[in-house]
């Protein structure tokens, strides 16, 4: 025979079991002596517990006049830090909106510097300088050429940037005048 | 048991009346009921009044909270259970009934006062083995004889979950009893 635990026997004496457990454990506790002595035990408790209901004698005016007042007094100080806390909120919201508007510098500096473009490098791999008869040439790529030519300078100085210009300046051996030569590619 | 008076909060807390005032009649018309329900559960009258206290206060700051006024009693009541299991929760503890709170009739001998108070005694050092929320589903239904449903909604729980407790309770109290017997 399987009996019920006992949980159900506990349930079963206060009569909180359902409908359909109620009357499957009524009828085995009917034929079962042991679990008949469980249910009575359970019983048996239930009847002693509501004495744990009597009150003590009690003053109920002195009582009810404490209870008020405390009332009032905890009223009172929840009111005092409720009205604090604006205070409070209002200093932390502050310090909250400091930190968000710092973060939202760092954010965008960091994205700045991140998007800022990156130098990008003059490729002169294809601009060379000639020297040719009477002056120098300066190419650009296949189609752009720059020359200067000075014919019959002696000593004749050439300089060059990295803007693409270039110039010359060389004396004239029969009249001593100082030539000096520019020239650059258009932008 | 104090009597049930249900009550809703604008009867209570009318327009027009002082705050303080209806505040007072407030809690003057629901104390008894609210201490002896949570005195029930932690079987301490110092206790039950702090907790009493506490329950009200937390009522009244909350009182936006409560929707439906006719349910004002059983609003109350829920916070009541929940502010007495917290408690039995936090101390950890059993609080013991002091001989002279302990209940008495005029007509009792000292002897029968106690054997009374050891009995009490007896009973309460039973609910300390049992944990807070077992204690309060088995003190609410056996000793204050609500039904399980009740139970269920001041404890803010199902009924299964009720059932639970209230079995583990039983089951636990009747070990006990077995043990002292021996």
């Amino acid at each position: 025979m399987r009996h019920p635990n006992q949980a159900t026997l506990a349930l079963h004496a206060g009569a909180d079991l359902g409908p359909f457990r109620r009357w499957l454990t009524a009828r085995h506790v009917a034929r079962c002596t042991y679990c008949s002595q469980e249910v009575a035990g359970y019983t048996e408790m239930r009847e002693l517990l509501p004495e744990l209901a009597e009150l003590p004698e009690i003053s109920w005016n002195r009582m009810a006049a404490e209870i008020k007042a405390n009332v009032r007094l905890g009223l009172e100080a929840g009111e005092c830090v409720r009205s604090e806390m604006p205070l409070h909120h209002a200093s932390l919201a502050g310090w909250r909106a400091v930190v968000a508007f710092a973060s939202v510098l760092v954010l965008v500096g960091g994205c700045l510097v991140l998007e800022r473009p990156a130098p990008q490098m003059v490729h002169t791999a294809e601009t060379s300088v000639a020297s040719a008869k009477d002056g120098v040439q300066l190419q650009a790529g296949d189609n752009r050429m720059l020359g200067l030519m000075n014919v019959g300078a002696q000593k004749a100085v050439y300089h060059f940037d990295a803007q693409g210009s270039m110039g010359s300046r060389y004396t004239d051996p029969e009249t001593g005048s100082i030539t000096i030569n520019t020239v650059s590619y258009a932008q | 048991m104090g009597t049930t008076v249900l009550i809703g909060m604008s009867d209570v807390i009318e327009p027009g009346l002082e705050l303080q005032e209806r505040q007072n009649r407030f809690v003057s018309q629901h104390f008894r009921r609210i201490f002896v329900q949570i005195y029930h559960v932690v079987q301490n009258v110092a206790d039950a009044q702090d907790l009493t206290q506490e329950a009200f206060i937390k009522a009244l700051q909350h009182q936006e909270q409560l929707k439906d006024e006719n349910k004002a009693a059983h609003w109350l009541s829920r916070i009541a259970t929940n502010t007495a299991i917290d408690f039995l929760r936090r101390s950890g503890r059993a609080t013991f009934c002091e001989l002279d709170e302990a209940p008495e009739s005029h007509s009792e001998s000292p002897e029968q006062i106690l054997l009374r108070s050891e009995h009490r005694e007896y009973l309460e050092d039973g609910l300390r083995l049992l944990s807070a929320r077992e204690r309060a589903a088995l003190i609410m239904r056996d000793v204050e004889g609500l039904p399980a449903d009740e139970v269920a909604e001041r404890m803010n729980c199902s009924k299964a979950t009720v059932r639970s407790h209230i079995a583990n309770g039983r089951t636990k109290f009747r070990r006990y009893m077995e043990r002292r017997k021996r």
